[in-house]
């Protein structure tokens, strides 16, 4: 198993002492084992294990993220623990389970994102690198937009924001550029997190 | 000089004398009678009745307040009436009494806006230089503020006054209407605990009433609290006792309470809006339900909060009075104005800033 | 964190979302203790979502308007004892309030765009006879500025909403610069380009009601001759924008005439 490329990230508005760990994987070999150890609530395995390919880009991702730490932080938890409620925050709609199957770790996921927040001093950087290093069977690859733009599946994204209509590629019309269209879905897919459980 | 008014716009008929020292020293108020209409619980004032009731009292309340201010007619300079808004009958009894002292007494008749003279009263009493004016009361609510000599309304109410919907809840609660149903719907409001969720209609700088009332007249019938009271239930012991605020059938108590609380937060939120819109930090609250305390209260957290003050005045000057149409009056004619005899009618609507402040820059 | 402005309402901040580089605009409404707490946070609450739920819809429909980032309509809500049994209407029921954080917009307020070009015209037109095609360029730019914050109307009522607050300071010209300080760049006739984005949605409400949508033309109508006199004769010129941005528009436009006929107050009862 080869070293994660695990990056540590500071979010803007949360405490300093609670950095957040990311890792990013392709061509993932031991799903099932993974899944299995989130299955059976091994402690050891506090992680949001995300499907890679529902994931547009790093904003995407830090933004469910910022989500769950901000309700952990609010004691507004909704799912076990702040881990999962990253894998539930990156859903629009209020159904745990559901958002599960849609973004989390399946038997058959080949590209994972791992997260990892510091909620006590002794997780740390090296701690969590050392850990998915030993267990996680997959290539590492940079956390970034342009590794994440070859992963993510589009069509997926949009059924399960429900953005079907949303035109993410009008060509040359103004004002529709592709990279426009992409835009607009990033920060539609941002303000249905923001919204989830408005009534 | 020394101005007479007589009001007359709704149930209320107060007679007032005010002098402005020639010297300079502030004005006084010297005389300030009224007498009200008071009808039986679960009945409004008819105009028929009401200016009836202002026809016999008229002519008293001009000689106890003249006996009071210990003037007599040849040193009053001019007359002043309420020429509106208000309503047309009751108008028309102290209009009709203005014109005959004035001919009487070979005096200048001056007619006045009835919201104005809440205004010039409240600055005069208050010493508030200038404010954002909250003007609440039966017939009226509207949220003003001066500029370039005149009192510009930014906000008012689209359909029924504050005042006008604290009264018919009274009625549908059978509340008494001695002294004011608002009085008693505010001593009632203190017992209560448990607020109901009620219609919350602020749009900008306006407001609409008439669905909130619509709303709790609807909770009074569904909890059987509109009608006669019963006899084991006396206004003392009408207070929620249950301590599951939440599951426990409101009182007459409660309602009156979510009432005032909504209604209330709706009005705060519209003058502080306009006061963060013309930049102004103090706010005065005239008009009869601007006596009310929670109302005060509430306006002066808010101002407190923005570093300004509020400024509020006590029954004797926010309920309909004499003196206000004397002192607004007194300042118009003292810059000039005055009413022709064929020009002092009344009417029903007359709009705030329809008024050309002469006499402020 | 900045404060940009301090409302009635709300406060706005300038800050960052997820990385320090990553500007944002948080906009705080702070409770008000003068409202029973229930109310108050009932209230708050409604507000924020309603605002940010029509900046996401406008965001899904392609309008130019500020993303919605992130949103939290109960602030700090740690005390979760709903036991309702003893628990007395106090303070414990009261929220911290509720915040809003949006993409920020750099460029400036059409306001002041608009400003710095009459006091240039008025500068320039002292010091020299102005040419009959220089001041036909001029106000073909400024013109050209108008049709597009017309568009932008356009394009927010076509997608259902309203915004309740129309004027020259709630439209950002995106990219054009900012005077750093006062009289900065006087004697250049300011930049035009660039999108008309809408901002502050904080009365905004979701509508596709003609009157609706008349009445929020006719206050940035009000709000046009009042802040800016001296471009007021071209205020057509946004209504021409309006007209050709969707379809619908002609009867929206008709209507303002009718609200532009009545006023806004009406004349009151006593």
């Amino acid at each position: 198993m080869s070293a994660p490329l695990l990056e540590t990230i500071h979010l803007s508005h949360l405490p300093p002492s609670m950095p957040v760990h990311v890792a990013l994987y392709r061509d993932v070999q031991n799903a099932p084992y993974l899944r299995q150890q989130l299955m059976s609530a091994n402690a050891e395995f506090e992680y949001a294990f995300i499907d890679a390919s529902t994931v547009i880009s790093r904003t995407h991702l830090l933004s469910a993220v910022f989500r769950a730490v901000n309700d952990y932080m609010n004691g507004r938890l909704k799912s076990r623990n702040v881990h999962s409620e990253m894998v539930f925050s990156l859903s629009p709609a209020t159904n745990i389970a559901e958002s599960f199957r849609k973004f989390g770790i399946t038997d058959s996921t080949k590209d994972l994102l791992v997260v990892k927040l510091s909620v006590t001093p002794e997780i740390t950087h090296d701690s969590v690198a050392a850990h998915l290093g030993q267990n996680v069977e997959g290539t590492p690859v940079p956390f970034d937009d342009e590794t994440l733009s070859k992963i993510s599946d589009i069509a997926k994204i949009k059924k399960a924001y429900k953005l079907g209509a949303l035109n993410t590629t009008p060509p040359n019309q103004a004002n529709g550029t592709q990279d426009n269209g992409m835009r607009r879905l990033e920060l539609s897919v941002l303000g249905a997190i923001a919204l989830r459980g408005a009534t | 000089m020394i101005s007479i008014g007589l009001e007359s716009s709704a149930n209320k008929l107060g007679v007032g004398i005010m002098v402005h020292p020639d010297d300079g020293k502030p004005p006084q108020v010297l005389a300030n009678v009224r007498h009200t209409y008071v009808t039986p619980p679960g009945e409004g004032f008819l105009p028929k009745d009401t200016a009836r009731h202002h026809r016999a009292w008229v002519v008293k309340l001009v000689k106890k307040a003249l006996r009071e201010a210990q003037v007599s007619p040849k040193d009053v300079d001019c007359i002043c009436f309420t020429k509106g808004p208000g309503m047309g009958a009751p108008l028309q009894s102290a209009a009709i009494a203005a014109r005959m002292l004035s001919l009487l007494w070979g005096k200048e008749l001056v007619g006045v806006n009835h919201c104005v003279g809440h205004i010039e009263m409240g600055r005069l009493i208050t010493g508030a230089q200038n404010p954002v004016v909250l003007y609440v009361s039966g017939g009226n609510t509207q949220v003003i503020a001066y500029s370039s000599q005149r009192y510009r309304i930014f906000g008012e109410t689209l359909d029924i006054a504050v005042g006008n919907c604290l009264d018919r809840f009274a009625r549908t609660l059978r509340i008494s209407n001695d002294p004011a149903p608002g009085y008693n719907i505010e001593q009632l409001a203190k017992k209560g605990r448990k607020l109901v969720d009620l219609p919350y209609t602020v749009k900008g700088m306006d407001i609409s009433m008439s669905g909130i009332l619509a709303a709790i007249d609807g909770l009074a019938v569904q909890y059987g609290l509109d009608g006669d009271w019963n006899d084991d239930e006396d206004v003392a012991n009408n207070a929620s006792t249950s301590d599951d605020l939440e599951n426990a059938k409101p009182t007459r108590a409660d309602l009156c309470f979510s009432l005032q609380e909504t209604v209330y937060s709706m009005l705060v939120e519209i003058t502080e809006r306009a006061m963060a819109h013309v930049g102004s930090k103090d706010v005065l609250i005239v008009g009869g339900v601007g006596c009310n305390e929670r109302l005060q209260e509430m306006m002066g957290i808010m101002a407190r909060d923005r570093g300004g003050t509020i400024h509020a005045t006590d029954e004797r000057f926010c309920i309909d009075n004499g003196i206000m149409i004397a002192q607004a009056g007194l300042l118009a004619y003292k810059s000039g104005s005055t009413t022709a005899l064929k020009d002092s009618t009344c009417t029903q609507r007359f709009r705030t800033d329809d008024v050309f402040v002469k006499w402020r820059d | 964190m900045q404060l940009i402005t301090q409302g009635a309402e709300a406060h706005l901040y300038k800050t960052t979302y997820l990385s320090p580089s990553t500007p944002a605009a948080l906009k705080i409404r702070p409770t008000k203790p003068y409202r029973h707490p229930i109310l108050d946070r009932r209230l708050t609450r409604a507000r924020v979502l309603q605002e940010a739920r029509c900046l996401v819809r406008l965001v899904r429909e392609g309008v130019n308007v500020p993303a919605v980032l992130a949103v939290d309509w109960d602030i700090n809500n740690t005390n979760n004892n709903h036991s309702g049994a003893g628990g007395d209407v106090g303070e414990g029921v009261r929220g911290n309030g509720a915040w809003i954080l949006m993409e920020w917009i750099e460029g400036c307020v059409v306001r002041v765009v608009i400003q710095r070009w009459e006091r240039y015209i008025k500068s320039r037109s002292a010091a020299v006879k102005l040419q009959d095609n220089e001041i036909e360029e001029e106000e073909k730019k400024v013109k050209g500025l108008l049709r597009r914050v017309g568009a932008a109307v356009g394009a927010l009522h076509k997608a259902g909403v309203v915004h309740g607050d129309l004027t020259t300071s709630n439209l950002i010209l995106r990219g054009a610069e900012e005077p750093a300080a006062e009289g900065d760049g006087e004697g250049v006739s300011p930049d035009m380009q660039g999108e008309v984005v809408l901002i502050d949605f904080g009365l905004a409400s979701q509508s596709i009601q003609d009157e609706d949508r008349a009445v929020d033309l006719y206050v940035l109508e009000r709000a046009f001759g009042s802040t800016h006199p001296r471009t007021e004769p071209l205020f057509g010129e946004v209504l021409e924008g309006y007209r050709a941005s969707y379809r619908g528009s002609g009867s929206v436009l008709k209507r303002l005439e009718d609200v532009r006929m009545r006023g806004r107050k009406r004349s009151m009862i006593g």
